[in-house]
Order: structure tokens, then sequence, then C-alpha cells
């Protein structure tokens, strides 16, 4: 089969981004959606995936555009409730 | 003036394979201008929901008339926040392009749920707008149309990839249980 990952916009890091998109797909699939975990058991990989990340970020002329739109708050807490039909806590 | 598109589309698949493929969408045949995916930060909150934000890169594909404001870099940076309910099976999502807002801010909202077990429905809101005096009409119009053109290549994207997960049997990886990966 095919490589069906993506990769990341710095090459140097799609290695690290695969070996984490695995473990976070079964995760999420295995564990997060049965109710199983409420914790993302793949920090080992994160940590070097989005080390890896971080450093090419920082040589982009996006970055600061980019920071900026991470501060977006499209949703808030009350949105989601009223979305998703469930009762305030 | 500003332009909108609302548009809706139920896929037959759970809620469970329709997450997972509205994460693993890309790469995919309908999607060949995406170059990249990255998760730029994850976190579960106080109410169990997975909110991620994520930054995808796709080539530019513009018209002529707003090359030349462009400068040399024709890629598209564009930021992707997304929170999933695993409980409610509801996955919203809000993508925005990341560069040349001034020129042309394109923001999607995408709701996912579930209520029957069964079906996915997918509600998209997209918001076109632009501050560029002068063209400005000009260019809503354009990404409106081109957006509404690409509406068939997103859904045939997403089931594409919805269809080879089911192949999986819903699991991830399925002929690599035996991996130690948890």
């Amino acid at each position: 089969m095919g490589n069906i990952m993506s990769v990341s916009f710095a090459p140097e890091c799609t290695e690290s981004k695969n070996k984490y998109d695995d473990c976070f797909n079964k995760w999420y699939t295995e564990k997060f959606l049965q109710g199983k975990s409420l914790q993302n058991e793949c920090t080992e990989f994160w940590d070097t995936y989005i080390t890896c990340v971080n450093a090419a970020l920082v040589k982009q002329k996006v970055k600061p555009m980019l920071d900026k739109a991470r501060e977006d708050q499209p949703f808030t807490s009350e949105e989601i409730r009223a979305s998703a039909g469930t009762e305030k806590k | 003036m500003v332009q909108f598109i609302e548009h809706s589309h139920l896929y037959n698949h759970d809620f469970s394979t329709a997450s997972l493929a509205y994460l693993n969408r890309y790469p995919n045949p309908y999607a060949k201008h995406v170059k990249s995916s990255d998760t730029l930060e994850h976190c579960i909150d106080e109410d169990g929901r997975l909110r991620t934000t994520r930054l995808v890169v796709k080539t530019g594909r513009l018209p002529q008339f707003i090359k030349p404001f462009l400068g040399t870099s024709l890629d598209s940076w564009i930021i992707e926040k997304s929170v999933i309910d695993p409980k409610g099976k509801i996955l919203l999502s809000y993508t925005a392009n990341v560069d040349h807002r001034k020129l042309l801010k394109v923001e999607e909202y995408l709701k996912y749920s579930c209520e029957d077990g069964i079906n996915t429905l997918v509600e998209s809101k997209v918001k076109f707008s632009s501050n560029f005096v002068g063209l400005k009409q000009k260019i809503e119009q354009w990404s409106h149309n081109r957006f509404l053109s690409n509406i068939s290549n997103s859904r045939e994207g997403l089931k594409f990839v919805m269809n080879r997960l089911k192949e999986r049997g819903g699991l991830w990886y399925r002929e690599r249980d035996t991996s130690s990966l948890l």
C-alpha cells in the first residue's frame, strides 16, 4: 500500500509526523472515541515531531501571520454546547 | 459585499469513520493542490473534547489579476482549528487562510454530526471577505465561484478517505495491529 500519510511542510519533519499521526489515529479510534482515554498517549512521538515543526516554522516568513491566526478563537464553549445540543454543566 | 456559501451533505458513514476521515483527509486524489498538513497544538479541554490546531499548505491557484500583488510565494497557508466531542458525536472545524488576509479572507465553518449512529451530516458555512480597494468585489466573486466549483472535489475526496478507512474495518492500520504503537 502506498504512502497514505500526508507530509509535513518541512520535509525533515515528515518521518516524525508519520510516527505521531499513526499513533494518534490509533489512539483516537480505539481509545478516545470509545471513551477509554482522555489523555493523548502519543506524547513521546509528539515531542519529537513538534520540536521539529517549531524549529522549521521559525525560518518561515509567514510565521508572524501564523502566530496571529493561531490566536483566533472561532469556538466559544457556549457555542459548542449550543451546537452539540448538550446541556450546560 | 461579503460573500457566503452554505452547503451540506450526508455521508453514509458513522461518526467514527467520518471524523477520522476528516483528520486524515489529505492526501487524497481529489486534493492534489494540498502539499502538507501539520498538527501544531492539541489538547483535551475540561469537557473532554479534543481541540486541535493544524497547518495546511496548499499551492496557490490564483487568478492572473491577483498574482501581481502576492510577490513570489504562491503557496497558501491555512490554519485549521477543530473541536471533537466524542460523546455528543460532534466535530466543529474552522479553517481560514493565514496570509494575504487583506486581499482575501476565506473562512469555513464545518459541523459534523451524527444523530442516527449510521450517517454523518456535514454542514458548511463559508465566508469570503476582501479589504482590497478596487478589486474587492472581483476577488470575492472569483473566490466564491472557485469554491463552489470545488465543493464536489472536497466531497469526493472525503468519501474516498472514508471508504478507504471503511475497507480497513474502521480501524487504523488494522494490518499493523500487532505493532506496539500504544
